[in-house]
């Protein structure tokens, strides 16, 4: 499987100089109590959510997989998009951390009674709600719900802007498939390339990603066509290109998203699950022979080239399944990594809160 | 192959500037020398062009060769044949057959029908080399991308829904980006339906006297200034097909005044007939009956500056062959367009070099290296295509079309200016006879073409030195 993932245990702990911190000492530099996104964070920032996340890693291999930090608190899902694995992750995270975890969705909400999300978070907190992880269809969803309520907030995604954990937690990866070259300061990605390839004017995941990985030193090239890579991204702070093939050979990294079928869809043609075209290209087809990651494409990939996928898959569109079952993938280690990184941010901003911070 | 050596002709090749008498060596299909006296004892074949002008192999960006799907009208053999008979070495075809050229596989099919015969797998008498144009669309109704990438890399050499507009400003908004990065250009056919129904002819006088819907000269005008501010940001190289309206030659000057990839072509008879003809031959003239219509003098006047100011780049004919039992309809039933790869040479020195508007080197730029350009078929490096190759096509880019130096592929053109001729539909290769220039009494012809280094039309007795 993750040759390339040989650590099971935390980058920090096992490759950095730094001794893996006390949390409290690593939480004293973070004093927000809303994530919601990794543009508005500074490097040093995202330093400390990885170093926590560093510091909570061994609890998942532990046989008693809590730590009480957050005994006694409350986190609620408020999860007004479709998701599974985002969800488990966040419920699972603050189990781990002790936390009670209610779940509200959608369907059967008072949201779909024409409620404002305002409105909707307020009432959650004022049932004694210390933090709130919110998905959202609509980008800025999660600042509107940081603005209305005073506890912690997670943006679990929101649109197209930004989903923070996630580009935390492929950080993350990425940094642990490096620790084992024992760098001197595991966080300083200077010289490090990663491509992001695919749907990137649709994906949170990129934008997060390239805030982040570009903030601690990284290049993020995004590839993919015209009308999914357009140039207006290099906005972001990231390279554009439109030949897979040249951008290979020249990587550390590669993180294939999903086509978003369901944001290109246009409306009045009902395409909203029709998976054959888009408005973005003309065919599966010709998406494939230009930027699936096929076996032929990543054998041409560095030996020490990573693979990476924020799931859902679509095997056989933007991945082979042999390369996502492949040894250069480490998309289930970044499905771990998840639960680490999430824990670090709920108790992080959960912990801001508590000491009076107000800053989202 | 046998080598061929054309002497004592005023050798005109505007992308290396020369014009001087000299000899064409050509040989193994590319051209081998260039120079006055050049050795004539190893030549199998030599061509006389004394007193005549040796060119580049004439290309013609825009002809319908109707096959598949219209091959009573023409077949991509026929239009090829008829091509080399008037002067034209290479000829790119629009996609709007049935079904549309709109894949890759259609592509090759295009590739496959001009080189080889399918039955025997044999090569075909050579005509002029055919290269595929695209869709944008698929199926060409405007809807959705059509599968650009795999169209390019299988050899098409631009993108067009000729015969239709791509009207959607957010179809064309993707399509200019999806096909910026191929390097190839997106010909747009310029007319805004909404503007254009039930409209046979150009709106003007005539059309009012006769009770035809005209087609007003904005519904092209529109068209242009809204494509070239989708693609200010965007840059994909973007063509005019067959401009018609003097107001349109306006907008493109200023578009190319700010450095943006904007050309256009301009049609024979565009350049030489107005919308009075569609009242000849006791009137409702169907061979009158274009898309865009003829217009007036302002606006061939206008197009005129537009060729001689080199705001209009490209000259093309939009050969358009239909049956003459479609033709004779009714004006508004009958097709629109006319034959014209045989007659176009003739129509342009006619048009622009006997009242002097451009010179012999303009005009041939226009004819050889401006539409290589456009097509992207003027590179000398190589790319090939897969399987190309194994199949020993030399159907690619990287031919070096539309050039006549050492290197460049053994395309050329031998023209007599001096050759007096009447048109005479009846004796064209083209299974279509539809062209309003019958019986016009012309000056200037193709007497040779060359094409891979096979001499294909040799009009005089010029071979002097077969052996």
């Amino acid at each position: 499987m993750s040759t390339n993932a040989p650590t099971r245990t935390a980058p920090v702990a096992s490759g950095g100089t730094a001794a893996p911190a006390d949390p409290n000492e690593i939480l004293s530099r973070w004093n927000r109590r809303a994530l919601l996104g990794l543009q508005d964070l500074s490097a040093e920032e995202i330093r400390t959510l990885l170093a926590l996340a560093s510091s909570f890693a061994d609890v998942s291999e532990r046989s008693v997989k809590k730590v009480p930090a957050l005994r006694g608190r409350v986190v609620a899902n408020l999860f007004f998009e479709d998701s599974t694995r985002t969800r488990l992750s966040f419920t699972l995270a603050a189990q781990r951390l002790s936390a009670d975890v209610i779940d509200l969705t959608e369907s059967g909400s008072s949201v779909s009674k024409g409620e404002t999300i305002a409105d909707t978070v307020r009432n959650v907190e004022a049932m004694g709600v210390d933090a709130l992880v919110i998905r959202h269809k609509a980008a800025g969803a999660a600042l509107v719900a940081a603005k209305a309520v005073k506890c912690a907030v997670i943006n679990a995604g929101d649109g197209k802007h930004e989903h923070p954990t996630q580009g935390l937690l492929d950080i993350y990866t990425l940094i642990e498939s490096r620790a084992h070259a024992k760098p001197a300061d595991p966080f300083d990605l200077r010289g490090v390339r990663v491509a992001i390839v695919g749907d990137i004017v649709s994906s949170r995941v990129a934008r997060s990603n390239i805030a982040g990985l570009t903030k601690l030193g990284a290049q993020v090239i995004c590839v993919g066509p015209p009308t999914l890579a357009p140039r207006s991204l290099e906005a972001l702070g990231c390279q554009i290109e439109h030949d897979l093939d040249a951008v290979l050979p020249h990587v550390d990294a590669i993180n294939m998203l999903r086509i978003q079928f369901e944001r290109h869809a246009s409306a009045e043609e009902g395409r909203a699950s029709h998976k054959s075209s888009s408005n973005a290209f003309p065919s599966l087809r010709e998406y494939t022979q230009g930027f699936a990651l096929t076996r032929e494409r990543a054998a041409r990939l560095k030996p020490s080239t990573i693979v990476m996928h924020p799931g859902p898959m679509n095997r056989g569109i933007e991945i082979a399944g042999d390369v996502a079952d492949g040894e250069k993938s480490v998309i289930f280690r970044q499905v771990t990594n998840g639960l680490p990184v999430r824990m670090a941010a709920l108790f992080a901003c959960v912990s801001a809160e508590e000491r009076g911070r107000t800053t989202i | 192959m046998p080598s061929v050596l054309i002497v004592n002709g005023r050798v005109i090749d505007p992308a290396s500037g020369m014009d001087q008498v000299a000899d064409v060596a050509i040989a193994d299909g590319i051209v081998a020398a260039v120079g006055p006296k050049l050795d004539r004892s190893r030549a199998d074949q030599i061509i006389d062009a004394g007193d005549c002008i040796v060119t580049p192999g004439l290309i013609d960006p825009h002809v319908h060769l109707r096959e598949p799907g219209m091959e009573e009208a023409e077949t991509i053999r026929s239009g090829s044949a008829a091509s080399a008979d008037g002067g034209f070495t290479t000829v790119c075809c629009m996609p709007n057959t049935t079904p549309a050229i709109d894949d890759d596989a259609m592509i090759e099919y295009v590739y496959t029908a001009a080189e080889l015969d399918p039955q025997t797998g044999n090569r075909l008498p050579r005509g002029a080399r055919v290269f595929p144009v695209g869709a944008v669309s698929k199926g060409r109704k405007g809807e959705e991308l059509a599968e650009i990438m795999l169209m390019a890399k299988a050899g098409a050499v631009g993108f067009s829904d000729d015969g239709d507009c791509v009207a959607s400003a957010g179809l064309m908004r993707t399509a200019l980006s999806y096909i910026k990065p191929t390097g190839l250009s997106l010909m747009q056919h310029c007319q805004d339906m909404s503007l254009t129904r039930g409209a046979s002819m150009h709106a003007g006088s005539i059309s009012t006297t006769l009770g035809l819907g005209g087609w007003p000269r904005v519904a092209e005008e529109t068209v242009i200034e809204r494509d070239v501010r989708l693609n200010r940001g965007i840059g994909c190289p973007y063509h005019v097909q067959h401009l018609s309206s003097g107001g349109s030659v306006a907008i493109i000057r200023a578009a190319r005044k700010e450095g943006l990839p904007v050309s256009a072509e301009v049609s024979p008879h565009h350049l030489l007939l107005t919308h009075e003809e569609v009242l000849k031959h006791g009137g409702y003239w169907t061979n009158a009956k274009m898309n865009p219509p003829l217009r007036e003098q302002t606006d061939i006047n206008a197009i005129l500056e537009g060729v001689a100011d080199g705001t209009i780049t490209i000259l093309a004919t939009d050969h358009a062959p239909h049956t003459r039992d479609r033709k004779a309809l009714d004006f508004e039933a009958a097709p629109f367009g006319i034959v014209g790869i045989e007659t176009a040479l003739a129509l342009y020195i006619k048009a622009l070099i006997e009242p002097g508007v451009i010179d012999w080197p303009r005009m041939i730029a226009m004819m050889t290296i401006e539409p290589a350009r456009l097509c992207g078929l003027d590179r000398l490096d190589a790319p090939s295509g897969p399987g190309a190759a194994a199949l020993g096509w030399v159907h690619r880019s990287g031919l070096g079309l539309g050039r006549l130096h050492v290197g460049a592929a053994g395309d050329v053109t031998v023209i007599d200016p001096k050759h007096e001729w009447t048109i005479d539909a009846s004796k064209f290769l083209s299974l279509c006879r539809n062209t309003p220039f019958d019986g016009w009494k012309v000056r200037g012809r193709a007497v040779a073409t060359v094409i891979a280094g096979e001499v294909v039309l040799d009009r005089r007795v010029g071979v002097v030195g077969a052996r």
